[in-house]
């Protein structure tokens, strides 16, 4: 079992005002499965991923991670399996500005203790089809090139687990089945993938649901007709 | 640290302008510091040298207003060189150096006094300081001449009226002219040039030595001054280990001769070489610490626009603090970077200000050679290191609080800061 979590909380205090976000989420995500949360605006579904990703905290309730209870963790362990466990990619790719490519993916890596960097950042830009971009600057590239390279710097650290909030949110839909291509490949691999999104289309392309309202999980179900990307004969490198 | 480092510079460079002027309160306190330590090692070696010169083992007797008592000295208007009002020490008379000379360890001493004047030769003037010296002068002082001789006692007595022309006064007045054996005129006598020195390149009261004149002192005091008695008086020991010895034998000698008792009513003042450089170490330390103090103030100012820039620089990249951490930064991996980005912002600065400082001492020194001062350019590498270090810890010390704010930022948070 890669993750389970049980009767997960969140409150967000700002002074006196207590905002409950999660109100109790209990599942479970074995190793190699590519699971979709889905959910209106605001029912928690990024929130769930930052606790997911040890960006945040739970107020209460269990996350164990691998086995291992991440209440116990310090700051610095959070840290670090953020930087070796698991890999992010957001809705607004995040890239460093005026930063080469190849640089943007050894990010992670400089915070790590890896040998080789350069040679597992251009692995894992292969892995997206973008090694003939290394040095370009991150706002010489299209939006779509924008996020695989976020991809590649999500993957870069050989994770347990990616987890993309919206990747496909700012994006055509020509560029985000590119992305989504990419996803499901990773997954075919056996890389377990985490993706948020509020379209059901392409929530499709994930093997399994579960769908968040009011801070609580409403519904977790199997995909019966699964989308394949690579299908619609649209992947361009 | 060298990813951080890597971090650091890109930050740096992404706004290279900014960056330049966030420094300028560094530059400016810096290039102080060096001028200050580059110009005061070329001041203290010209002092020193000069001093040299005169002579270690010389001790100077001078006159002044005792502290205590105005009573022996009289109201002097039209003083030396004319023009001067001020208290006026008269007792000071060649028969005290007289009886100077007579003392166990004294090998020599002479007499002078100083008067300024109109020379003129030809459609050529100029105003100039002259010195009237006793012809012992040339026994004790070491300066030598370029050309002709030096008065002889036998003209000293006899108020002669001899000259001996400072190197850049003889080429003013006589430009490629051979003066020596011409007449100049000083005041509204004439004078036959003697000599003429060799340049000497050092400060004398004024102006510099090499654009003044000598004269017998009894032609000064009768013929120019109408005076008879001394303002200071250069003293040659035999032992230099004695001066402090000789310096109170002088003392007592001149104490009796103006019947003064107590030694606080002195109207004399005796110096050995060592005091009279302890007195220019001390006024000139404290115009050192003057101009370190400005330094200080600037770098203070200096540490507060860096501590300013930072703020600005960490509000401007909270997203990719947010990031940073998402891939995870650790908050000291955090405080790593900001921090050597602010030491690299001040380390800049402080060696734009040594490069700016050194060209500044060296722009005095080039102004004092031009002026035949014997002055050499050195940054001493004592000044080098103090001046990285000061401005590294200047990074560290105004870094470290916009820093920690970076470090702290919630991952969360910072990612969503647009
Ligand atoms: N720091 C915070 N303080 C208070 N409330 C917060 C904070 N962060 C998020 N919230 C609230 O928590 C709720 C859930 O936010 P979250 O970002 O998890 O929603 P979401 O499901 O990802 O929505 P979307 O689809 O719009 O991205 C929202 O109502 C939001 O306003
Ligand atoms: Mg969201």
């Amino acid at each position: 079992m890669l993750i389970r979590v049980e009767n997960l909380r969140k409150d967000y205090v700002n002074g006196d005002v207590v905002t409950p976000v999660l109100h109790g989420v209990s599942f479970t995500v074995e190793p190699g499965e590519f699971l979709a949360v889905m959910g209106p605006s605001g029912s928690g579904k990024s929130t769930l991923m930052h606790i997911l990703g040890f960006l945040d905290r739970p107020t209460a309730g269990a996350y164990f991670f691998e086995g291992r209870d991440t209440r116990t963790f310090t700051d610095a362990e959070l840290a670090r399996l953020r930087n070796e466990r698991v890999g992010f990619v957001f809705q607004a790719f995040n890239l460093l500005p005026r930063t080469t490519v190849l640089d943007n993916v050894r990010l992670p890596l400089l915070y790590g203790t890896k040998r080789n960097q350069d040679a597992l950042a251009r692995r894992a830009l292969e892995a997206v089809g973008l090694t003939h971009r290394l040095g370009h600057l991150s706002n010489q590239l299209s939006g779509g090139e924008k996020q695989r390279v976020a991809i590649a710097r999500a993957l870069v650290g050989d994770p347990a687990v990616i987890f993309a909030d919206e990747p496909t949110g700012n994006l055509d839909s020509k560029s985000g089945n590119v992305v989504m291509d990419i996803l499901q490949t990773l997954n075919d691999q056996g890389r377990t993938i985490i993706l948020v999104t509020h379209e059901t289309d392409t929530a499709n392309h994930a093997k399994r649901i579960i769908r968040l309202k009011d801070g609580l999980v409403v519904s977790d179900v199997v995909v019966k007709k699964r989308t394949r990307a690579g299908d619609r004969g649209e992947l361009g490198k | 640290m060298f990813p951080a480092f890597r971090q650091s510079l890109r930050g740096l460079a992404s706004n290279p302008v900014r960056t330049v002027l966030t420094t300028l309160g560094i530059v400016i306190g810096i290039s102080t510091v060096i001028l200050v330590l580059s110009a005061g090692a070329g001041f203290r070696s010209l002092v020193t040298s000069q001093v040299n010169a005169l002579g270690s083992n010389t001790l100077f007797v001078s006159t002044r207003v005792p502290p205590t008592t105005k009573s022996r000295a009289q109201k002097f208007s039209a003083g030396v060189g004319g023009g001067v009002t001020g208290i006026v020490i008269n007792t000071f008379k060649t028969r005290d150096l007289d009886d100077i000379r007579r003392l166990p360890n004294v090998v020599d001493a002479y007499g002078m006094v100083t008067g300024q004047a109109e020379a003129s030769e030809g459609n050529h003037q100029k105003s100039v300081i002259y010195y009237g010296a006793g012809a012992e002068r040339f026994r004790i002082d070491q300066h030598t001449l370029q050309e002709g001789r030096f008065y002889t006692p036998a003209e000293d007595a006899g108020a002669a009226q001899v000259i001996i022309l400072g190197s850049d006064l003889a080429k003013d007045l006589f430009g490629q002219n051979e003066p020596v054996g011409r007449l100049v005129r000083l005041g509204t006598l004439n004078f036959q040039v003697i000599g003429v020195y060799a340049p000497q390149g050092g400060l004398a009261f004024g102006g510099t030595a090499d654009s003044s004149a000598y004269i017998p002192l009894a032609t000064a005091q009768k013929k120019m001054l109408g005076i008879d008695y001394l303002s200071v008086g250069i003293v040659q020991m035999r032992d230099t280990s004695l001066g402090d010895a000789t310096a109170a034998e002088i003392r007592s000698t001149l104490e009796r001769n103006h019947r003064i008792t107590d030694p606080a009513k002195d109207d004399f003042e005796v110096q050995t070489q060592t005091q009279a450089l302890d007195t220019f170490n001390v006024i000139f330390s404290g115009i050192t610490a003057l101009l370190i103090a400005i330094a200080a103030i600037s770098l203070l100012v200096g540490g507060v626009g860096i501590m300013n820039i930072m703020y600005v620089v960490v509000t401007e990249r909270t997203a990719e603090i947010g990031l940073k951490k998402a891939v995870g930064a650790t908050r000291g991996a955090i405080l790593r970077e900001f921090l050597l980005e602010a030491v690299l912002l001040t380390v800049l600065g402080g060696s734009l200000g040594i490069a700016w400082g050194a060209l500044l001492g060296w722009i005095v020194a080039a102004v004092a050679r031009a002026n035949q001062l014997a002055w050499t350019f050195a940054v001493p590498p004592s000044a080098i290191l103090l001046g990285v270090g000061v401005s590294a810890a200047i990074g560290i010390v105004f870094g470290v609080l916009p820093a920690r704010n970076a470090a702290r930022l919630d991952p969360v948070e910072a990612l969503r800061y647009e």
